[in-house]
């Protein structure tokens, strides 16, 4: 038991670590020093309150939509389209922010939130979850297939639609004052959708390992059939599952529209919903795991601006890293063997 | 579960230790630059440092960002300015990055493109001892964040420029060589109609100025001469802008002019298909068809940059736009292609001269 346990810390770890080896060697082939590029990295996302709060600001999107795709993860499914959700809820959560008018800060926020994340649930729920429920239609496809449709509505409407504010620039009017979420730390991008993005991480926890209906989803997850024939309702497990996963998606738009962006506007290439599907595999599904895993891809991009403004490396480099990530966690099979080789020699001694 | 422990601790340790070494190394190059600065200054002068936010496009976007690099880092040959670049890879990116620029006390931070409008609105105040240039933005739609904060008090944006385009005038002379090539039937192959066309983007003023001299270049020099004009709703629809480039070819246009991004790269396919002609716009886009690409109205992004930074080092920047037109260089039109007749080539100069000396007066409204 414990060894799989730090099995399960140790993969992703050194994962990471190697990417970063790679990453190092790529950095001297393109004829730079790694140690500074490295240095600068780590400078840039960690090195004072300000760049601190940039790793976090990236983070809390990626926390939240992570913590949706891993949920997804644990009940068997593949929910791909964090991506879509993420953006119907950024257009509700905008929407309400600044069509509402006359409410007080107290009612306005929680109802903009409340909107984002119900708006997402929705779009994973309704359709993807439903049709995978009753006709076995697969996740991967429909919800892929949704996120399309959420990118394209939201660039109708700011692009010439209903939503668009006065002026050319594609965006929406700003929300208002009512349902801005604070910064948390004055004087950056940082919200307190750090605060919400922490509790979303317990109460998934919570749920999950807590709850009948979180042993019913990781029960769903080990073997459907096994579930159904213990007696499980699995059509409303998943459809439940979506609906949960969906919702944290749609609450992750919701934090970034009225925390950071204060609107909604052509911002489609950020790719959180997208990123967060590698946020969930490396945190191992994990609510911690995610968090940890979510803060790192905030630090790779906080600190991608510091490489390039402090040591000269192309940003393009962090995404190089990003990419070496992504290929070590799916080859985590040879990290695990060289694991046990080790241990099995270790023993052997 | 305690090995758990144990490895979480050991990590948490060894994040600590990095982040207080880099603090630390951090701390050495504050020092190092310090001296070097210093030596610098024995020498004369400060060395004024230029930093440059892309867009999301990246510097390789063959437009706006990729000529604003260009104009960079020939500020840094001529000029001996210290520059910087960053790129930014989302939308969220544009305040961190304008604001680690300023933080480290850089003397000019150049923000390419009106995407970046909002985030210059927001931190430019902050840094007063920081000069703001915006590309193709001007100064009023910084102070009002495009018109939704119409209460913004100027006195705290007195370190802000804007750069505007006069590209009514390299439109106008676009216009010209169209007019006079239908006129002439200068060009092999063309259908005879004395029509010619454009594909706009989006009816924004950037995109209209080019198109409104386009109309009075070809009336100027064709009257009866007819401009077919479509917009296709978009910058990032090539196929679109095909489509809308073949249908005014079938109704009898030899030349359309694209001023449509993206999507206009669609024309320039549709030229090359039909062997007929299109006019580039914003750079010189010549060389995505020798052939067809007649000549390109062309945007100054890299002057601008240029004279921005000039502007610092002369100490002349100030608040308030810097106009770029074509007397100063900062429009005009690319290279024309090789079928064009020296004679209609040496009218259009004529035109631009007269444009320069005033003789010419051209409106950015568009005639629909």
């Amino acid at each position: 038991m414990t060894s799989t346990r730090a099995t399960a810390v140790l993969v992703p770890v050194l994962s990471v670590l190697l990417s970063f080896l790679v990453g190092g060697v790529i950095v001297v082939i393109s004829g730079h020093d790694p140690l500074a590029a490295y240095v600068a990295l780590l400078q840039g996302a960690f090195g004072s309150v300000f760049n601190l709060a940039n790793t976090l600001t990236v983070a809390v999107p990626l926390m939240l939509a992570g913590l949706g795709v891993a949920f997804t993860f644990r009940a068997g499914l593949f929910n791909i389209g964090a991506e879509g959700q993420y953006w119907l809820g950024s257009i509700a959560a905008a929407w309400v922010g600044y069509a509402v008018h006359g409410l007080p800060v107290w009612v306005h926020l929680p109802l903009a939130l409340l909107a984002g994340t119900l708006a997402g649930a929705l779009w994973a729920a309704l359709i993807p979850g439903v049709l995978k429920a009753w006709t076995g239609a697969h996740e991967v496809i429909t919800t892929m297939m949704m996120s399309y449709i959420a990118i394209n509505l939201a660039r109708y409407l700011i692009e010439g639609g209903p939503m668009m504010a006065p002026g050319y620039t594609p965006q929406s009017p700003a929300v208002l004052p009512t349902a801005t979420l604070p910064a948390l730390v004055p004087g950056t991008q940082l919200s307190w959708g750090l605060v919400l993005a922490v509790l979303a991480a317990v109460a998934v926890w919570f749920v999950l390992y807590r709850t009948t209906f979180g042993f019913e989803v990781r029960a769903a997850g080990l073997n459907g059939r096994a579930a159904r024939y213990a007696g499980m309702n699995v059509a409303r497990i998943i459809v439940l599952a979506m609906f949960v996963s969906g919702a944290l998606a749609g609450l992750a738009g919701a934090v970034q529209t009225l925390g950071v962006n204060h609107r909604l506007f052509d911002a489609f290439n950020a790719g959180y919903g997208y990123t967060a599907i590698v946020v969930a595999l490396l945190g191992k599904n994990n609510p911690w795991g995610v968090l940890a895993a979510a803060v790192l891809f905030g630090a790779l991009n906080a600190g991608a601006s510091a490489m390039q403004m402090q040591a000269g490396v192309p940003a393009h480099l962090v995404d190089v890293v990003q990419g070496m990530i992504i290929f070590f966690i799916a080859v985590d099979g040879i990290i695990r063997s060289v694991l046990r080789r080790t241990r099995k020699e270790a023993a052997q001694a | 579960m305690r090995i758990k422990r144990l490895a979480v601790a050991a990590l948490l340790v060894l994040a600590l230790v990095a982040v207080a070494a880099c603090g630390g190394t951090a701390k050495n190059t504050g020092t190092q630059t310090a001296s070097e600065s210093g030596s610098e200054q024995g020498q004369g002068g400060k060395v004024i440092k230029v930093g440059l936010v892309t867009d999301v496009g990246g510097l390789d976007d063959h437009g706006f960002n990729e000529l604003a690099y260009k104009g960079l880092q020939k500020a840094a040959q001529d000029l001996g300015v210290q520059v910087n670049v960053v790129q930014s890879k989302q939308q969220s990116d544009y305040i961190p990055n304008l604001t680690n620029f300023a933080n480290q006390g850089y003397d000019l931070v150049i923000a390419v493109g009106f995407l970046m409008t909002d985030a210059v609105h927001q931190v430019a105040p902050q840094f007063p001892n920081t000069k703001f240039g915006i590309i193709d933005v001007d100064y009023n739609s910084v102070v009002t964040d495009s018109g939704q904060d119409a209460n913004a008090d100027k006195s705290k944006y007195a370190n802000v420029a804007g750069t505007i385009f006069k590209t009514e005038q390299c439109g106008y002379l676009a216009g010209v060589l169209a007019g006079l090539v239908e006129k002439n039937n200068a060009l092999p192959g063309l259908q005879g109609k004395n029509t010619v066309g454009v594909v706009g983007g989006i009816a924004i003023p950037p995109v209209d100025s080019y198109i409104a001299g386009f109309q009075q270049g070809v009336k100027a020099v064709n009257p009866d001469a007819k401009v077919l004009l479509e917009y296709a709703n978009a910058f990032d629809n090539p196929q679109g802008g095909k489509e809308i480039a073949l249908a005014e070819y079938a109704q009898g246009a030899d030349i359309v002019f694209q001023v449509a991004g993206g999507t206009g790269l669609g024309v320039i396919d549709a030229a090359k298909e039909k062997h007929l002609y299109a006019i580039g716009v914003d750079a010189d886009q010549n060389y995505l068809g020798p052939d067809n690409v007649i000549t390109s109205a062309m945007k100054g992004v890299d002057t601008a940059t240029y004279q921005l930074i000039k502007a610092v080092v002369d100490g002349t920047f100030k608040a308030g736009d810097f106009t770029f037109d074509l007397a100063n260089g900062g429009v005009g039109l690319g290279v024309f292609a090789k079928s064009v007749p020296q004679d209609i080539i040496d009218q259009v100069n004529q035109a631009a001269e007269d444009i320069k000396a005033g003789k010419i007066q051209i409106s950015a409204q568009v005639q629909k």
